[in-house]
């Protein structure tokens, strides 16, 4: 009898370490949201590279845990803890950068530097949403950190509000990720919207050859002009120009190799699974959180508008012959490459023979080093 | 070729020993007491006066080695001691010399007193470099010595590291109060080893929300700088373009003549078999829509081959021998 008790014991003891004892409504709400994330992945290949890790990570954040075994992502010195500290001291978001300059062929922009002007001018879609934000009653540094998601750059996202708003990070990587996985939905409407029948069909120069030279000088004088004006956009600026100059210079391709592959799918796993992970109930389902989502669907929007008419207004100064098709100023918000593959399939829709793809490529990347530039001035400002 | 690597190995020595310069050029003289009879004692329960240097800088700044004096004909009376990790200074803080004259008590006890002194003067550890250099008028006992704002204000009278930022002061200290030493103040309530004024600042977010709580402000500052960087990148890479297709341009003309000199140029009328043949690609691609995509659509297509024999999957070759018995 002094046994079967003993052993009962345990196993109600053991009952109470269980996440079957410790569950929550909370929980259950965030299992389903991490598992719609893996289910939209796999069945409507929805940024599956960062959908599965995030949706998974949303799983392992949210098993709930008897208090005290020192393996949760906020319990100091647990293994998730550990890899929580590249988000939350922002040592990924830059090593992820440092893949994608390795990765990103910046001939398209070289070739008609004019294209970086839409770059710059999508990047309202962060000023608009950080303007609503206020109005909402959150802090100038939440309102940053929420409005980044406008830059439609996962990394960036993650690296700013990391600062300035740690406590929403969660809610505001899912928000960018998310709507970077819904731009061939939110764009269309909105470009089609803004623009004429005549607009939609005009063809642009095919881009020019870019010599060698020109493509290794880039990384460096963009890096030093960019640099020199805005020193807090150094982490994400000088590793994206550093990897942009490993892949051009021709003499390190083993590093390029290096940066564009194993590293930056190393990082991928580890920065979507904690920060999946990070979302913990308790922190994300908040109305705060549904604020975000608002407000970043709200900032894509506003990107994509003052991209497409920034265009139109910049044709009213160009020779015809000359001109750019606005249907590529929605890529000036980064998410490379689906925003310049949503200006080329729209505009495939009314010419079969114009393929945009490589003009919208300009802006998409110019959008990368806008929202760099865009993040570095909210830095320095606000943190 | 011996030459150059002299050279590189004597740039080499002169930025190390900048850096090495720069680190201890971030530290400066922060406060001063000479006579201590009611204020801080130090762990051995004595008063003396002291001497507090400020790690100005955002990085640690390791001080063994480096000298503190007050006569400046003596740079080196008392050198910190070196192997104690305590005078690794971290980042934008503060140290604490008691100038008790028993060296022995410890790494930050001085050789010698403040007693009598004029000046207090921090030096590199080469001896020679003044890293700064204040003197301080006479002063009440239990009063000090200080700076209004930890590690602002004058820098030293001698320094060769830093001679634009002490140019710099100099300027600022020219305009301001002649009665006191710019930035330096008589302190009523010394303040050893913390600041010497405490800010009661607000988070730049809060102050942010003050002057602009409507974010129209930060909106066309930043907006306007995001633009500025690209439309400089713009500008730059235009010109950039333009002088690459000059530049390909002449070269091209530069060949045509050279094979119009030389006489090779082909000057029958007929054109290579190769400019046809690039001619009609092109037509073709353009005639043929369905060729003129620009990129593949990416789809494998793997059919299975069916073997009906092969040695791999021959089951003769997979079964063991039946083993027989040798008579």
């Amino acid at each position: 009898m002094v046994y079967e008790a003993s052993i009962f014991d345990n196993l109600t003891q053991f009952f109470m370490f269980t996440g079957f004892a410790n569950v929550t409504l909370g929980h259950i709400v965030m299992i389903l949201i991490g598992l719609v994330f893996i289910y939209l992945a796999i069945t409507k290949d929805w940024e599956p590279m960062l959908l599965i890790p995030i949706g998974f990570g949303i799983l392992i954040g949210n098993i709930p845990l008897f208090p005290g075994l020192n393996v949760g992502v906020y319990e100091q010195g647990s293994v998730l803890n550990i890899f929580y500290q590249g988000v939350s001291q922002g040592w990924y978001p830059p090593l992820i950068f440092l893949g994608i300059g390795a990765m990103t062929d910046f001939s398209a922009l070289i070739s008609n530097p004019k294209l970086m002007l839409i770059g710059a001018a999508a990047q309202f879609g962060i000023f608009g949403a950080y303007t609503l934000a206020l109005a909402l009653g959150f802090s100038p540094a939440e309102a940053g950190a929420i409005g980044i998601i406008g830059g439609a750059d996962g990394p960036t996202a993650i690296f700013l509000s990391g600062r300035l708003a740690p406590d929403m990070m969660g809610a505001i990587a899912v928000s960018a990720y998310s709507y970077m996985a819904l731009v061939p939905v939110i764009q269309p409407p909105i470009m089609r919207l803004l623009t004429t029948e005549k607009e939609r069909v005009i063809k642009m120069k095919p881009p020019r050859a870019v010599s060698p030279t020109e493509k290794r000088l880039f990384p460096i004088v963009g890096f030093l002009l960019t640099a020199f004006i805005v020193p807090s956009g150094i982490p994400l600026l000088g590793m994206l120009f550093f990897g942009n100059l490993i892949k051009e210079s021709g003499v390190t391709k083993r590093l390029a190799t290096t940066a564009s592959g194993p590293l930056i799918d190393v990082m991928s796993i580890l920065i979507g699974i904690t920060v999946g992970a990070s979302t913990q109930a308790d922190k994300f389902l908040q109305w705060s959180s549904v604020k975000i989502f608002i407000l970043g669907a709200f900032s894509f929007v506003i990107a994509t508008l003052t991209g497409v008419l920034f265009v139109k207004f910049f044709n009213l100064f160009l020779k015809e012959g000359n001109k750019i098709n606005p249907l590529i100023g929605n890529a000036g918000v980064s998410a490379v490459p689906d925003a310049a593959r949503v200006s080329n399939n729209v505009g495939l829709e009314y010419d079969k023979r114009n393929y945009l793809l490589m003009h919208a490529m300009g802006p998409n990347v110019a959008g990368v080093i806008g929202s760099a530039v865009a993040a570095g001035i909210l830095l320095a400002f606000l943190a | 070729m011996k030459k150059f690597y002299t050279l590189i190995l004597l740039l080499g020595v002169v930025c190390a020993s900048n850096l090495y310069a720069q680190n201890m050029s971030d530290m400066r003289l922060n406060e001063v007491l000479v006579t201590n009879t009611e204020g801080f004692e130090d762990d051995y329960g004595y008063r003396s006066g002291w001497i507090e240097l400020f790690n100005t800088s955002y990085g640690t700044v390791d001080i063994a080695g480096c000298y503190l004096s007050t006569d400046p004909n003596n740079l080196t009376m008392y050198m910190i001691p070196k192997g104690d990790v305590l005078t690794k200074v971290q980042p934008r803080q503060h140290i604490l010399f008691w100038a008790d004259g028993i060296a022995n008590r410890g790494t930050f006890h001085l050789g010698f007193t403040l007693d009598g002194a004029k000046e207090v003067i921090f030096t590199a550890a080469d001896g020679r470099t003044v890293i700064d250099r204040v003197e301080f008028p006479a002063l009440e006992p239990n009063k000090s010595y200080g700076r209004k704002m930890d590690g602002e204000g004058s820098a030293a009278e001698v320094g060769v590291f830093y001679t634009s930022y002490r140019n710099s002061l100099k300027d600022a200290e020219a305009k301001a109060d002649k009665s006191t030493k710019f930035g330096w103040i008589n302190m009523d309530n010394p303040t050893p080893s913390t600041n010497n004024a405490t800010l009661v600042g607000e988070s730049k977010s809060a102050m942010m929300a003050k002057n602009d709580p409507y974010g129209i402000f930060m909106t066309v500052t930043a907006m306007g700088v995001t633009f500025l960087v690209l439309a400089i990148l713009y500008i730059v890479f235009k010109q950039v373009g333009k002088f690459h297709i000059k530049k390909k341009s002449e070269n091209a003309t530069k060949a045509v003549a050279g094979i119009a000199q030389s006489g090779k140029a082909d000057t029958s009328g007929q054109v290579s078999a190769e400019t046809y043949a690039a001619i009609s690609m092109a037509i073709h691609l353009f005639m043929q829509d369905n060729e003129t995509h620009d990129f593949e659509d990416t789809v494998l297509t793997i059919n299975k081959v069916s073997r009906t024999y092969s040695p791999w999957s021959s089951k003769i070759y997979t079964l063991r021998e039946t083993p027989q018995l040798k008579k």
